[in-house]
């Protein structure tokens, strides 16, 4: 039981056939150590037309959305539409572990790609498949992207002002939220492997996911004020305004959570106890959520005597939980950030170099890392075509001119 | 029945809120055995913010397939019971305020003394090891430390507000998941454990990646785009009948654009020079924002959803709960499950989403009231008699709900 392994994963071949919805499960499980192979088709992955790109310059290999999502990759073309495509995709799945894949219902099965045949191929293999709405059922063929799968998850409703639009969280959170889902399940049926002899397949549908899990809490407390005499359901409207408060220092804007009488007691504390928020009526939760637009008038001539630091640290002290909003850079240069060494820099040929987010945690025995940035379109063609599965540089020109790699 | 993924594994959860509570929840799901370790005195925050104990939605959601066990971790005894079940189990996950877990004699030094193979995972909003990592945080706040809420709002908003939903909480959660599960394949593979630290603020920034590389190479300090993109139109957000009812919907192609035209009954916005091709819809989007809503604004949401997903259009109703309950999709799956609970009795809650063909997700149970498995706990698990059983709980080192239970 004692070999030295770097990551977490390590040693586990991942095939990634996945475009930009399901980038972040491969791109987390290249971290934790796996070796994940990207597969794109000759053309690339629609991902590396995503914004932003380096200087606005729309290249291919110029996409910060496709090298923040795809390190720890290695990539290689490949075209599943070909025959020839197929055997050699068939090739890999035999010395792999795990597929993944986007494609959407029945795509894999018509190409006689499907689970079944996968598992005849290699029954240690296991299968992850992403749709946007399930493989089955009324919605199956409807179509989704970031936008409609976050306003389906519960979140957009109560997300930004009321009276205005309902708000898009930045990034990809449902199909981020899926992503996570899938590793939680990938890892899953790896661990349990050695004691089923198999592995397995695993189905996400990225409503469901988002549904169930960006905002669990609003169906059971919507299902619980349906009860006569039931507590009364938490508006599902935008209320982040009025219920966390956000309020003007010195140097940008801070959030407040007094949700108890004795944290509000404290932020007036920290505030130097005013005459004008000692009214009573203040101390009342509900009331407070009412006439947010009055305090908000008020506060500011108070909140505004101090830094985002100054009030967030004296917050602390008295017991009231404040959050200063960062902007991007200010949150790369803060003091946790930098403290636990959370930017990571990473070198790419194309882009040179930059600071990355790095993994969100810290291992004592095997640290997840940026092992290596997002590889170029068919970059490890040679390693994974001709090292591995013995083909020659010229059958490579052969097959990139068939269209097939 | 069929083996779980996690059979024999044993979770303690001392965890409070979500990012932790859910994530174990998770392992429950895979068949692992999780007990909840609280008490009276140290109740999860989200045990407090409802009339009763027992009666938290936002509880009895998260801790969902647990069992919890009522202990006194402030007497000597309480402690030696935590430290009987550290022996016995395989995770320990945290996130109670920083430095809790520490004063209680329950950091990772101590319980690895314990039990050395343990894989601990902890959890505070800031993260270990900076200068806020005792502070104590809200999801609402992580979403603000983190970068993410700068940028999570319309361009015309006088400062982002986010949501009254906890996000990042359940992005947090899941990473939490992936961690503990990997870990646990390490320990499988090498036998050995671990301690993870992990910060639910940047698991907030890890999700806007590229805003931080537009920023670092780029040096360009990313703006909020509200529902916009740079790259299709129309894209956003639009007004329905009824109140505040909303519809999602996005165009990317030429081919949804032409769908989009035709099955609105506007065929000429498709010649319109404002709209004909994308670089045209993007200049005037404002424009055709206002043309949209034109043909949203009468209609049913659902309405609208359901003609343009016919059309091939990307569609959804911008869902409250009682859309969900009665999204057909949603109800094909059996997405959500109907529960009975003791105290607050039969409620809907998410359903269990893992969907694993070999090692099937164990089917959700209610959550615990606190102190529910006490007995079980200590008889099956440390072997005491009932009498001791009986002691403690007079002492008050145990503890159990005094309602009947069924």
């Amino acid at each position: 039981m004692t070999h030295h392994q770097e990551g977490a994963l390590t040693g586990y071949r991942i095939l990634d056939l996945t475009d930009s919805k399901g980038a972040y499960c491969t791109r987390l499980l290249g971290d934790l150590g796996a070796d994940v192979i990207k597969i794109e088709s000759p053309q690339g992955d629609p991902g590396r037309s995503i914004p932003p790109f380096l200087n606005d310059n729309p290249d291919p290999e110029k996409s910060f959305f496709f090298i923040y999502r795809n390190a720890s990759k290695r990539g290689i073309t490949l075209n599943i539409e070909t025959e020839e495509g197929r055997n050699l995709l068939k090739k890999l799945i035999k010395k792999a572990d795990v597929l993944v894949e986007n494609y959407g219902p029945d795509y894999m099965d018509s190409l006689g790609l499907g689970y079944e045949s996968l598992k005849k191929i290699n029954p240690n293999i296991v299968m992850a498949s992403f749709t946007e709405f399930g493989t089955d059922g009324p919605y199956k063929n409807y179509k989704g992207s970031n936008i409609v799968d976050f306003a389906m998850s519960g979140v957009m409703i109560t997300s930004g002002y009321p009276g205005k639009a309902p708000t898009l969280l930045p990034g990809m959170p449902a199909y981020d939220a899926a992503s996570m889902i899938a590793d939680v399940e990938i890892i899953a049926a790896l661990y349990t492997r050695p004691a089923i002899g198999s592995g397995q397949k695993i189905d996400v549908s990225v409503h469901e996911v988002a549904r169930t899990g960006l905002y669990p809490w609003s169906v059971p407390i919507y299902s619980h004020s349906l009860t006569p005499g039931g507590p009364l359901p938490w508006p599902e409207s935008r209320l982040g305004d009025s219920i966390y408060p956000v309020y003007p220092t010195k140097d940008g804007y801070i959030r407040v959570i007094a949700l108890t009488p004795q944290q509000w007691q404290a932020l007036v504390r920290t505030l130097g106890s005013p005459e004008v928020l000692l009214l009573p009526d203040w101390e009342n939760f509900i009331y407070r959520i009412g006439n947010s637009q009055d305090l908000f008038a008020i506060m500011l001539d108070f909140t505004t005597q101090f830094t985002q630091m100054e009030i967030w640290e004296k917050g602390f002290q008295e017991g009231i939980p404040i959050a200063p909003i960062y902007d991007i850079p200010t949150f790369i240069n803060s003091p946790d950030a930098s403290a636990r060494k959370f930017f990571i820099k990473v070198k790419h040929p194309v882009i040179g170099e930059g600071l990355y987010p790095g993994p969100p945690y810290k291992w004592t025995e095997t640290q997840p890392q940026i092992r290596f940035c997002a590889p170029l379109l068919g970059q490890h063609n040679e390693e994974i075509y001709c090292k591995e599965l013995g083909l020659s540089k010229d059958d490579l020109v052969i097959l990139r001119s068939a269209g097939v790699i | 029945m069929a083996r779980t993924a996690l059979q024999g594994i044993i979770a303690l959860d001392f965890g409070t809120g979500v990012a932790v509570p859910d994530g174990i929840r998770l392992l429950a799901e895979l068949g692992a055995k999780v007990i909840k370790i609280e008490s009276s005195k140290n109740l999860d925050f989200v045990r407090t913010i409802a009339a009763e104990k027992n009666s938290s939605a936002g509880f009895n959601e998260t801790n969902r397939n647990k069992l919890s066990i009522g202990l006194d971790l402030q007497t000597a005894k309480g402690k030696d019971l935590l430290k009987k079940l550290i022996k016995i189990a395989d995770v320990f996950a945290e996130n109670q305020r920083g430095g809790v877990a520490k004063n209680l004699g329950f950091d990772y030094e101590s319980v690895r003394k314990i039990k050395p193979d343990i894989i601990y995972l902890s959890s505070q909003g800031f993260g270990g090891g900076g200068p806020h990592s005792d502070y104590p945080a809200y999801g609402p706040m992580l979403s603000a430390g983190s970068g993410m809420l700068s940028i999570w709002k319309h361009p015309d908003d006088p400062y982002p507000v986010g949501s009254n939903s906890p996000l990042p909480d359940h992005m947090a959660s899941k990473q939490c998941a992936i961690a503990i599960m990997a870990a646990l394949d390490y320990k499988r593979r090498t036998g050995k454990g671990q301690y993870i630290d992990m910060a639910q603020t940047e698991v907030a920034a890890s999700l806007i990646g590229e805003s931080f590389l537009d920023y670092t190479i780029n040096k360009r300090i990313p703006q909020p785009k509200g529902n916009r993109c740079s790259y299709a139109a129309p894209h956003g957000a639009y007004p329905c009948t009824g109140m505040d009812n909303w519809v999602a919907i996005s165009v990317f192609t030429d081919e949804e654009w032409h769908s989009f035209t035709k099955v609105t009954g506007h065929p000429e916005w498709a010649e319109d020079p404002r709209f004909s091709d994308l670089l045209s819809r993007i200049k005037n989007v404002d424009e055709l924002d206002k043309q949209v809503v034109e043909w949203t604004f009468p209609r049913d949401a659902w309405e609208v959803m359901e003609i343009l997903q016919k059309a091939g259009v990307p569609a959804g109703v911008v869902q409250r709960a009682p859309d969900t309950m009665k999204d057909p999709q949603i109800l094909h799956d059996k997405a959500l499950v109907e529960l009975e609970h003791p105290i607050v009795g039969k409620r809907l809650y998410p359903n269990v989403a893992l969907k694993l063909s070999a090692t099937p997700a164990v089917p959700s149970k209610p959550a615990p009231l606190l102190g529910q498995h006490t007995d079980e706990i200590c008889r099956e698990l440390l072997h005491m008699s009932d009498n001791d059983i009986k002691n403690l709980k007079k002492e008050g080192v145990l503890e159990s709900p005094d309602i009947p239970q069924k």
